[in-house]
């Protein structure tokens, strides 16, 4: 070996000796008059997109509440940690978050697969637990609340707006991954429940970018309306433009575009149809305060607001009404009492009395071509139907 | 029927716009180059960039083959000279590159789905089927990139050289033929390829950290069941592509993205050369 | 020191660790016990990854899919069929046998005969991305790209698992360590180190590398089934590329071929990204990134021999120089013993009607011959004429394009090479081709391993050889070197060295390509006296390429000459010697008369 590549090797393992020291003293700071907030989120992969916008909320939520005094006056603190949006990741961030740092409780949007793999550390650790993402539902645990919504709350609007408009036929595509079958699924059997008919439903693996055969199907079908559900990210995106590309004029519903993606997309994105729990021009007095909450705090900094955003904000609100009202932060009388709490937010006024769940009320929405979102109906407290029947 | 006929057509100019690169390396220097996939994506933010210049799309390609060229000759010169004689320990380095290159990609431009200005929008009517504009381009421009870089080989003395070192390196450099330099040269022509076929699919695509990944084995595959030869890439994407598509359009779009990868896998377990002549 | 003591120390080491395993969960907060837990099945395949990679030289890139089916076989069964202690074993056993299934079908599509290390990493690295698609295909019943969770398991402690991981461990690197270093185990290195010289030396390398891959995949399967039942949840990435690459870069950090680098490799930097992605994701995959290319680059041996260079040069200074490994000793095989059957009457090879062509171009064409046991012929002719062509149709089955090959009464067919060995050839390659990294006393051994089963955990102290072996050690004086590395030997050394690896084959019919080239003349006429002898006592049939006319005169009992691919002449010493013909092909004049002759000049007479 020569002496320089003996040098850099020295450097190396001196390094890597560094990295272990450094991250072996990193004791939780776990003070009594504080109480921690944990997110697990991803902030590397397929969730790093969003990850910011969510991680932003969370930020407001608490600085407002530290701002009044706190929780039963102790000072909240967060602490994030990087899911890697998968399974491996997420088992180390939760270890981390429940075992290392333990916070007093876990608020996350994440994908299912980091938060079925957290949901056994939660157990152990025996830590309440609010799941702030959209997702294709029935994931059950004591210790999880869910104030998003599922697929029985997202697909009627849309469904039922592509009727009136005369729909008979449709087509369904989907990335083959839990959220894409579990979405589609529940749309087709809702949209035989109504009389249509569905003359295509197609999967595309989850990393897929080329769309071509299914196009080609879609195109021989020729359908009056599409809804698809992809992965977020690169496969909606292509999904979109290669059906924008290929001249297909059908009624278009997407079930996983978000409001930026949408503006980020151009042209390509106008007429589609969307349905959520929150667009950004909500005309409500709580979601303007919000909004402008956010410019005020992160100024050009400041990621769009959005339905996976948004709900961490109220659940942030909803674990301090929670611990409130149980005048304590002791899980069990915590987790009780998070069924029973409401908050007013951006979305309106939200309980998780539903098995776990929350009614919602729904917006459906159609992209402008200025990248905006106009809001076309709401529906009402919309309820997310028989998610677990063995929870409270 | 038309349709398919089209959709086989231009998946094949697809992957002979990205494996072309790929062969090229192949070809000349045995090694698989896994940095491909990353210099793919490094030509997609050449077209983002064109983009937010507000310069013509087209100006993409150039833009793009210069940037995969000068990081093809960083590589060549720090990370793959080392490694001629280790072609697994090759495949190894630059697949860590090219995870470097995300890295650096995402800290630069962050890790968001961003989308660069198609060259061509539309759709043009083939024998009554409407069929998008961009993608039936695509089979001219892989046309003239096979073409033009047959030319090269064919019809220059560096082609010559190449070739040369490309049947039997050992008596290139006992005549008298700088290999080292055919190498190099080799790897910065394959990575601005590669570069050129990450800008030529962003209007298909997004521009995303870590879009050219998905596209790397199946690159992969189609050089090893072509062997070195640029008509034997030419009929293995049509053949493995066209049954890329078969498969997804009459069986399911699952299998379809494995089709490529395990036909060629049992093409070269029964045929080690593939498609390649002897 | 003993091979009881050499033991002792390995398993006093295992017990060491152990007692590190069990003091782990009090030494170490919940955190890093939980994290750590999981490290420590991670660690166990990325030891399977070393055999394959570090040992075999097979780079893989899909031990991931391995863990990841025995991971499922625990979670589909406990989610499907309940947790009871009956299901546990099924899915234990579930888990192995796919595993070992997958793993068979794998290997028979990458290690067959003639398969390139390129093609099985190929393998390897279909087989996560069809293994991920499966798993995301399989909806509810897999859990798609959720997985599966929420499943009972094990109702055992987290301490309890980080002991069970710790001491799965434990025993895996123990067993592959004492297996690398048994005489078995060395066989991987050798089939890394030149898998052509280990096909002719008899070894079905196929095989030897299906079974190490099954055993990997064992290994891999049991330990994804511990990952589900400690963290109760198993999703696709478990099984995917992403995941197989991981395992390779944690083997190639900490120091392929080491095992014990790949199982730090591992604990350390899985347990390092779970304090240091959390605050820094990017910047982290960037540094992982360019430390792997640095290291594959500039130090492929990894970090682990560099953190052990140093103490051991300073441990190696203290003792002073290390003893010369001289411990083997040499003993001499009963010859009725290893000459068994006699020869018999019969040819001992004959070659009929063989033929040999690439595309149109012809190499060799209607060559006819036959030679008894105790002759001595030479084959000759000029550069190009066919003659190591020639050879390498009799030792390999699949290299002639028509006719038939007959060793001992026993038609070679389209047998690979390895089993012509069986058959009774032997075959020393014109370059010297030996193991370079092993000892004169380590490839000696692995040469026997077709008559003598080797231990897969003790190391042999002796070294029992047929006596021509030890004639030619003992006359180049080899067997006062048997503790050098090969590649420390002298050229005209490493000749001698692969001539007694054929020997040690006791092979019927030898094939020697240029067993002189290169060597001095005095080391020439060892060689020839020992030639000669070899066919006088031992009733060998030597087929023998040569350049050296002198020489060949001087040993031959008969000579054949090639021309252009076929023969022109076979005759005694005398006759070829003294043929006008043969000097008109050595210079290179009246090649087209010779060439066209339809007919041999049959003057002598074989067989």
């Amino acid at each position: 070996m020569s002496r320089r590549n003996l040098l850099a090797g020295t450097v190396l393992a001196g390094v890597l000796a560094a990295a272990l020291g450094a991250a072996l003293p990193t004791m939780p700071a776990f003070a009594a008059d504080t109480v921690t907030i944990g997110i697990p989120v991803g902030l590397s992969g397929a969730n790093s997109v969003v990850a910011p916008s969510v991680v932003q909320s969370a930020e407001l939520a608490v600085e407002e509440i530290n701002a009044k005094g706190g929780i039963l006056g102790k000072t909240v603190k967060l602490e994030v940690a990087d899911d890697a949006s998968g399974a491996a990741g997420a088992q180390k961030a939760f270890d981390s978050l429940i075992f290392q740092k333990k916070v007093d409780v876990l608020i996350s949007m994440e994908t299912s697969a980091a938060r079925n793999a957290g949901l056994p550390i939660v157990n152990r650790g025996k830590t309440p637990y609010i799941y702030t993402s959209f997702y294709e539902g029935r994931s059950c645990s004591p210790y999880m609340y869910v104030n998003a919504w599922v697929p029985d709350q997202q697909v009627a609007p849309i469904v039922d707006y592509f009727k009136d408009k005369g729909a008979k036929t449709y087509f369904l595509i989907g990335s083959d991954y839990a959220f894409g079958r579990g979405m589609l699924a529940f749309t087709k059997s809702y949209i035989e429940k109504i009389g249509g008919k569905v003359v295509g439903d197609e999967y595309a693996p989850m990393d897929a970018t080329d769309w071509t055969a299914i196009l080609s199907k879609v195109k021989a079908a020729n359908p009056d309306a599409i809804i698809t559900s992809t992965a977020g990210g690169a496969p909606n995106v292509t999904l979109t433009k290669q059906l924008r590309a290929a001249g297909v004029k059908a009624l278009y519903g997407n079930l996983a575009v978000d409001e930026g993606t949408a503006k980020s997309m151009g042209a390509d994105a106008e007429g589609i149809y969307i349905s959520g729990s929150y667009f950004t021009n909500i005309d409500t007095p709580a979601n303007k305060a919000f909004l402008a909450a956010m410019d005020k705090k992160f100024g050009a900094g400041l990621k769009t607001p959005n339905d996976l955003s948004v709900p961490e904000y109220e659940a942030v609100y909803a674990y301090k009404a929670a611990v409130e009202k149980a005048g304590t932060t002791d899980a069990a009388k915590v987790i009780r009492a998070l069924g029973e709490v409401s908050v007013e937010g951006p979305r309106g006024t939200i309980t998780m009395n539903k098995q776990r769940h929350a009614p919602l009320t729904m917006y459906l929405g159609q992209v402008q071509a200025d990248g905006g979102v106009k809001i076309l109906s709401t529906f009402k407290d919309v309820d997310p139907g028989e998610q677990c029947p063995k929870l409270k | 029927m038309i349709a398919q006929a089209l959709d086989i057509l231009t998946t094949a100019a697809i992957l002979y716009a990205v494996a072309t690169g790929l062969l090229l390396v192949f070809g000349v220097m045995k090694i698989i180059n896994f940095a491909h996939g990353g210099l793919m994506t490094l030509g997609g933010y050449a077209a983002l960039v064109t983009t937010q210049l507000g310069l013509n799309p087209w100006l993409a390609i150039p833009a793009a083959a210069l940037f995969g060229a000068v990081a093809g000759m960083a590589i060549e010169r720090f990370v793959v000279r080392p490694l001629y004689a280790r072609p697994l320990d090759a495949i190894l380095a630059t697949w860590g590159l090219s995870i470097v290159i995300g890295q650096l990609i995402t800290i630069a431009f962050g890790r968001g789905v961003q989308f660069a200005q198609a060259p061509l929008d539309g759709t043009l009517d083939v024998f009554g089927e409407s069929y998008s504009a961009y993608r039936l381009a695509l089979v001219p421009i892989a046309l003239i990139l096979g073409a033009g870089l047959t030319a090269l080989l064919q019809g220059t003395r560096l082609g010559l050289e190449t070739r040369a070192v490309i049947m039997n390196e050992d008596l290139a450099r006992g005549l008298g033929i700088n290999s080292g330099l055919v190498r190099f040269l080799t790897f910065t022509l394959g990575s601005a390829l590669a570069a050129i076929a990450g800008t030529l699919i962003t209007p298909l695509s997004s521009v995303d950290p870590g879009m050219g990944v998905p596209w790397l084995v199946n690159a992969f595959m189609l050089v090893l069941v072509s062997g070195a030869s640029l008509v034997s890439l030419l009929v293995s994407c049509l053949v493995l592509g066209g049954a890329q598509v078969l498969v997804s359009t009459h069986l399911s779009p699952v299998l379809g993205g494995l089709t490529i990868a395990v036909l060629a896998a049992i093409i070269l377990r029964i045929r080690p050369q593939g498609f390649a002549r002897d | 020191m003993t091979e009881s003591r050499r033991l002792g120390f390995i398993l006093a080491a295992a017990l060491l660790a152990c007692a590190i395993v069990a003091a782990g969960p009090y030494l170490l907060d919940t955190y890093s016990v939980n994290v750590l837990t999981r490290s420590l099945l991670y660690a166990a395949v990325a030891l399977t990854v070393d055999l394959l990679w570090g040992y075999l030289g097979i780079l893989t890139f899909g031990q991931s899919v391995f863990f990841a089916i025995g991971a499922y076989a625990a979670g589909l069964v406990f989610t499907h069929l309940d947790f009871s202690n009956a299901n546990a074993v099924l899915a234990l056993g579930l888990g192995i046998g796919a595993a070992l299934l997958t793993a068979a079908i794998v290997g028979w599509l990458a290690f067959w005969h003639g398969a390139s290390a390129l093609y099985a990493s190929v393998i390897t690295l279909v087989l996560p991305i069809v293994a991920t698609q499966l798993l995301y295909s399989g909806g509810t019943f897999t859990g798609s790209s959720s997985g599966l969770s929420g499943f009972t398991s094990f109702d055992v402690s987290m301490e309890g698992w980080f002991w069970i991981a710790g001491f799965f461990l434990v025993a895996v690197t123990t067993g592959a360590f004492i297996f690398v270093k048994s005489d078995a185990g060395r066989l991987l290195v050798a089939v890394r180190e030149n898998e052509q010289r280990c096909k002719y030396l008899g070894l079905d390398t196929s095989r030897l590398k299906i079974a190490v891959y099954l055993a990997c995949a064992a290994i891999g399967a049991v330990a994804g089934y511990l990952y589900a039942g400690y963290s109760m949840v198993v999703a696709p990435e478990l099984a995917g590329f992403v995941f197989g690459t991981e395992l390779v870069i944690w083997t190639a950090l900490g120091g392929r071929g080491t095992l014990l680098g790949p199982v730090f490799g591992a604990l350390i930097v899985d347990y390092e990204s779970a304090q240091l992605s959390g605050d820094y994701p990017f910047v982290w995959q960037l540094i992982i990134g360019i430390v792997f290319v640095l290291v594959i680059v500039a130090f492929p041996r990894g970090l682990l021999p560099m953190v052990v260079a140093l103490p051991r040069r300073l441990l190696a200074r203290a003792r002073g120089p290390a003893s010369p490994a001289g411990e083997m000793r040499l003993v001499r095989l009963d010859p009725t013993l290893t000459q068994g059957e006699a020869p018999g009457d019969g040819a001992a090879l004959a070659v009929k009607d063989v033929a040999k062509h690439f595309g149109s171009l012809s190499v060799l064409s209607g060559i006819d011959f036959s030679a008894r046991a105790g002759e001595l012929v030479s084959l000759v002719g000029p550069n190009g004429a066919g003659k190591t062509t020639l050879m390498r149709c009799i030792a390999d089955g699949s290299e002639r394009s028509a006719g038939s090959i007959v060793v001992n009464g026993h038609d070679i067919g389209r047998r690979p090479p390895e089993a012509c060995v069986a058959l009774g050839v032997g075959r020393k390659f014109q370059m010297a081709n030996v193991f370079e990294t092993l000892t004169v006393a380590q490839c000696l051994q692995v040469a026997r391993v077709r008559h003598a089963r080797p231990s897969f955990w003790k190391r042999s102290r002796t070294l029992p050889l047929p006596e021509a072996a030890l004639h030619v050690l003992a006359t180049t004086g080899l067997d006062r070197q048997l503790g050098t590395p090969a590649h420390l030997l002298s050229h005209g050394m490493k000749q001698a060295l692969e001539l007694a690896m054929v020997l040690a084959l006791e092979p019927r019919v030898l094939l020697l390509d240029e067993p002189t080239a290169g060597l001095t003349k005095t080391e020439r006429m060892q060689i020839g006296g020992i030639l000669t002898e070899l066919t006088r006592r031992q009733g060998l049939c030597i087929l023998l390429v040569e350049h050296d006319l002198d020489f060949v005169r001087e040993i031959s009992s008969r000579i054949i000459v090639l021309h252009q691919g076929r023969i022109v002449l076979d005759g005694s010493v005398e006759e070829v010697v003294n043929s006008e013909l043969v000097r008109q092909v050595y210079a290179g004049s009246g090649h087209a008369g010779i060439a066209h002759s339809a007919q041999p000049i049959q003057t002598g007479a074989p067989a």
